[in-house]
């Protein structure tokens, strides 16, 4: 098994912090955000996960939850449905704060894209009576919305802007403890964070300004 | 839209019992109130919760990698297909079309939900297409073509007609 990350992509923390905490063992190579690592997908996409059948794995939470599987823990209900979440709904206004913050130097505005998805990580996180987001114990969900979150909370000039939310700060801080998440975290972001996303922001599409996205309740 | 689509997969199933879904948000994400007071919410989310009560698992896929592949592609059906652009289409099947060149289904070899839900998904595309356009996403069209009858899963969508001739001389063989 191949695993292909590149420097600067926050995808790329997600699959090393998983990695490393399931013991999986496989190859990691370091390439360039332009090398085209899956054959059939148009553009450059990365991390990438050559399996033992020669398929890739081209997206990062299919590849930690098949991580944390092969290391034994099987995911469930709860946390398939954060990494839903993720993909559909804080995945597009993430890109979205990271353009503004690290490219035009819009903290202010960047605070109020996410303000929604932090509001509904923090009122997930008063319905829960465990440690972490689904169990007592770090799951594929906490690994892969820390990693998510990270470039732009660790940030000194956003962390401001967290205000109330309490809830969040805590989780944020007690996932960060980890060793594999601060080792990940120092050998993708280099300890330059968000100055070392430029280049990897600057090949991903535009996103979409004008697109509006009104937030889940979470009755 | 993914209301129809989950009451067509739970006929699919065998389900006896429909479940009620509401939705939420502007991108009306299903959300399935359960028994236990919490509710289920996302599309892929609720569709392998239907599949397990179904128990059904081996359409998640039979082995770790087999999980892993139908995984991959329900996301990509939720993230990359649903509520794309129109120039955003053509990627997806030249995409879709390059990877199916040498499969029968979306993952391994048999039928899994990413079959079920890709195909959902992409009907409204695959519909608008000229002949010419399938015959240029042939991969696409073929595997369209063999889900549409597979047993059980077409329910609520008008069946597409698929030459099996082709009508233009090819550029790509």
């Amino acid at each position: 098994m191949k695993l292909f990350v590149s420097e600067g992509n926050p995808h790329c923390v997600k699959v090393l912090v998983v990695l490393e905490l399931t013991g999986v063992k496989c190859d990691v190579q370091l390439v360039n955000h332009e090398d085209k690592v899956v054959p059939f997908l148009n553009r450059p996409v990365l991390p990438v996960l050559l399996l033992p059948s020669g398929q890739h794995l081209f997206s990062p939470n299919a590849i930690c939850q098949y991580l944390f599987e092969v290391g034994g823990k099987e995911a469930s209900n709860s946390s398939s449905q954060f990494l839903e979440w993720e993909a559909t709904e804080l995945q597009p206004v993430l890109i979205q704060a990271l353009h503004m913050v690290a490219l035009q130097g819009k903290t202010h505005d960047a605070g109020l894209v996410l303000k929604g998805s932090l509001s509904w990580l923090e009122q997930c996180l008063s319905k829960r009576r465990t440690q972490f987001l689904t169990a007592e114990t770090v799951t594929v969900a906490d690994i892969v919305l820390w990693a998510a979150f990270y470039p732009i909370l660790a940030d000194p000039g956003f962390s401001a802007d967290l205000g109330e939310l309490q809830l969040v700060r805590d989780w944020f801080e007690r996932v960060g403890l980890i060793p594999a998440c601060v080792r990940a975290s120092q050998k993708v972001l280099q300890g330059k964070g968000l100055e070392s996303l430029k280049n990897f922001l600057k090949k991903q599409p535009t996103p979409h300004t004008q697109r509006k996205d009104s937030q889940p309740s979470t009755n | 839209m993914a209301l129809k689509e989950l009451s067509s997969l739970e006929k699919c199933l065998g389900l006896k019992k429909p479940n009620k879904y509401s939705t939420q948000g502007e991108k009306k994400v299903p959300v399935l109130q359960n028994n236990q007071g919490s509710a289920l919410v996302g599309l892929v989310t609720i569709a392998s919760h239907l599949v397990c009560e179904a128990q059904r698992t081996e359409l998640l896929g039979d082995s770790a990698e087999q999980r892993a592949v139908v995984q991959q592609w329900l996301e990509y059906r939720v993230t990359r297909l649903d509520g794309c652009s129109k120039d955003e289409v053509k990627v997806i099947l030249k995409e879709l079309n390059q990877y199916l060149e040498d499969k029968v289904y979306m993952a391994g070899n048999c039928f899994t939900l990413a079959d079920a839900l890709m195909y959902y998904g992409i009907h409204h595309i695959v519909m608008e297409l000229a002949v010419e356009e399938k015959e240029r996403y042939l991969n696409v069209t073929r595997w369209f073509d063999h889900i549409q009858h597979y047993p059980g899963v077409r329910h609520h969508l008008p069946p597409v007609v698929v030459l099996r001739n082709r009508v233009y001389p090819s550029s790509q063989h």
